[in-house]
């Protein structure tokens, strides 16, 4: 017990990964892992700071938020630090208008980026959307760009819905830079900046915070490289070997 | 590298240097003709991922281009080759046109996935079906990694990007069995019985063909046509040993200044 207060020391918010953690997603909606509802009731009791650091891509933030509501977690939308609002202020200061490589379920938040005559292309975790068709386009449209920007939304190698584990969009990303020759930007874990935002919402710096989540990489190697503390969980996409 | 020899072979590429798609590369079949007229062997050499043997020479002869099964190198026959070496049942992620090539070989309850160049075959669905297999150590076989290809209508995504992909995802490496993997050289070689240093090969793909001929110790020449584009030959080192407009000029330089 003493090894664990000493390794705890200084904490003073938790930073909580959504899918994997607190729920696994499903084509229907998602399902809770048992115990984090009251889970997470409990940090909101104690005088721990909590904020919400995803990387889902898939669904707006609002629509993400009332299915965890739904599932009885206590969660608002201005807890949660997510790539797509991330991405749309990078879009407006950088002057880039998107051709968006996404699921229609996050569209909404795209809604007042101007999409006319793209000059980068966004893409996200698109699912059922990452038709040959939809990466061709997108891919046509990089080449034809002197400056080709590709952000994406995460890197994510895959995740775990409740019928098994589906690829994620970082392999889709790979496969654009693949493809023309270029390197992506990143907005979202294992990103620094992404966590920096996070923290800042909750007004700590690193060494104050600790991470929870189920990618060893994109969550617990991301935040241990931002200098906050990070804990694996055994759900969600977690497999013993990896 | 070793001394250059006499040259005792040309293999070539098929689309985009003889012919792009279902037209024939002006003054290529004439050029051809004046290849076969001196000793040197003639192979054609395909990254196809679609079409069988029988499928490219009819579209050949149909160009009016003389030519003979055998001398027709793909690779689809390098992927079967693999498949038959390692015993594996693989998924095959490869265009119904290409199936011929692959009868005989067990398809059921696969333990292993083959991709080629199969955009019908390129949803999600399939392809997480193929990550899952892969997931579990089933070995990954591309037919070959070309980033892209011409299309009537511009550039479409080759296979070589959803093998990154499934790379990636699944932090394996793929066994490529087509150009430019020295392998594929090396086998397409061997049946005409030559050395690298005695073959030269022409193909509009810098990277595929030029540089993964060079790399084995071939001559390379880099034809503008197909996809190429502008400054490709700057893209790999060393340069191609030539590069120039067509297959009919390739030709030409061979016949002046090598024979």
């Amino acid at each position: 017990m003493a090894e664990w207060a000493e390794r705890l020391t200084g904490v003073r918010g938790v930073l909580l990964d959504i899918s994997g953690v607190l729920c696994d997603s499903s084509a229907s909606g998602a399902t809770t892992i048992a115990g984090s509802v009251e889970a997470v009731a409990r940090l909101k009791r104690s005088p721990l700071k909590v904020r919400f650091c995803t990387n889902e891509s898939q669904k707006s933030l609002r629509e993400l938020v009332g299915v965890l509501q739904q599932l009885g977690f206590d969660i608002s939308e201005e807890e949660v630090t997510a790539p797509a609002p991330a991405t749309c202020q990078i879009l407006k200061e950088r002057g880039l208008r998107p051709h968006l490589l996404i699921h229609e379920g996050v569209r909404s938040e795209f809604d007042d980026i101007d999409t006319s005559n793209p000059n980068c292309v966004v893409i996200a975790d698109a699912g059922e959307a990452f038709s040959y068709q939809n990466m061709n386009r997108a891919f046509q449209v990089l080449m034809e760009l002197e400056n080709p920007v590709l952000i994406s939304l995460g890197k994510g190698r895959y995740y775990k819905e409740t019928s098994g584990l589906m690829l994620d969009v970082g392999g889709y990303m790979k496969a654009l830079e693949y493809a023309c020759g270029i390197k992506a930007e990143v907005v979202g874990k294992p990103s620094p900046e992404f966590f920096k935002s996070a923290l800042q919402a909750i007004g700590l710096e690193a060494h104050q915070a600790i991470m929870i989540g189920d990618d060893i990489v994109g969550d617990v190697g991301g935040a241990q490289q931002c200098g906050m503390r990070a804990l694996q969980v055994r759900t969600g996409k977690f497999r013993p070997r990896c | 590298m070793a001394a250059r020899r006499a040259l005792k072979a040309v293999l070539v590429d098929l689309n985009g240097t003889l012919h792009i798609e279902d037209a024939a590369v002006p003054g290529a079949q004439e050029a051809l003709k004046r290849l076969r007229a001196t000793s040197v062997m003639v192979r054609f050499v395909t990254n196809t991922t679609k079409e069988s043997k029988k499928d490219l020479l009819e579209r050949l002869k149909k160009l009016e281009f003389e030519i003979s099964e055998d001398e027709i190198f793909t690779s689809l026959t390098a992927a079967r080759n693999l498949i038959e070496q390692k015993q594996v049942r693989p998924m095959l992620l490869v265009d119904d046109r290409a199936l011929p090539e692959f009868t005989g070989v067990q398809t059921q309850d696969p333990n292993a996935v083959v991709i080629g160049l199969a955009p019908e075959h390129f949803h999600y669905q399939l392809l997480n079906q193929a990550f899952r297999l892969l997931l579990d150590g089933a070995p990954l076989i591309a037919i070959h990694k070309a980033r892209y290809y011409k299309r009537k209508d511009g550039l479409a995504l080759g296979p070589g990007p959803f093998v990154t992909a499934l790379e990636y995802a699944t932090d394996t490496k793929a066994m490529v069995v087509g150009k430019p993997e020295k392998t594929f050289f090396l086998e397409a070689l061997r049946d005409a019985d030559c050395a690298p240093e005695e073959a030269i090969m022409i193909g509009d793909d810098c990277r595929d063909d030029v540089d993964g001929a060079q790399n084995i110790g071939m001559l390379g020449i880099l034809v503008k046509t197909g996809k190429y584009k502008a400054a490709d030959e700057e893209k790999i080192n060393p340069p191609p040993y030539l590069t120039c407009e067509s297959f009919p000029h390739a030709v030409d330089h061979i016949l002046q200044h090598l024979l």
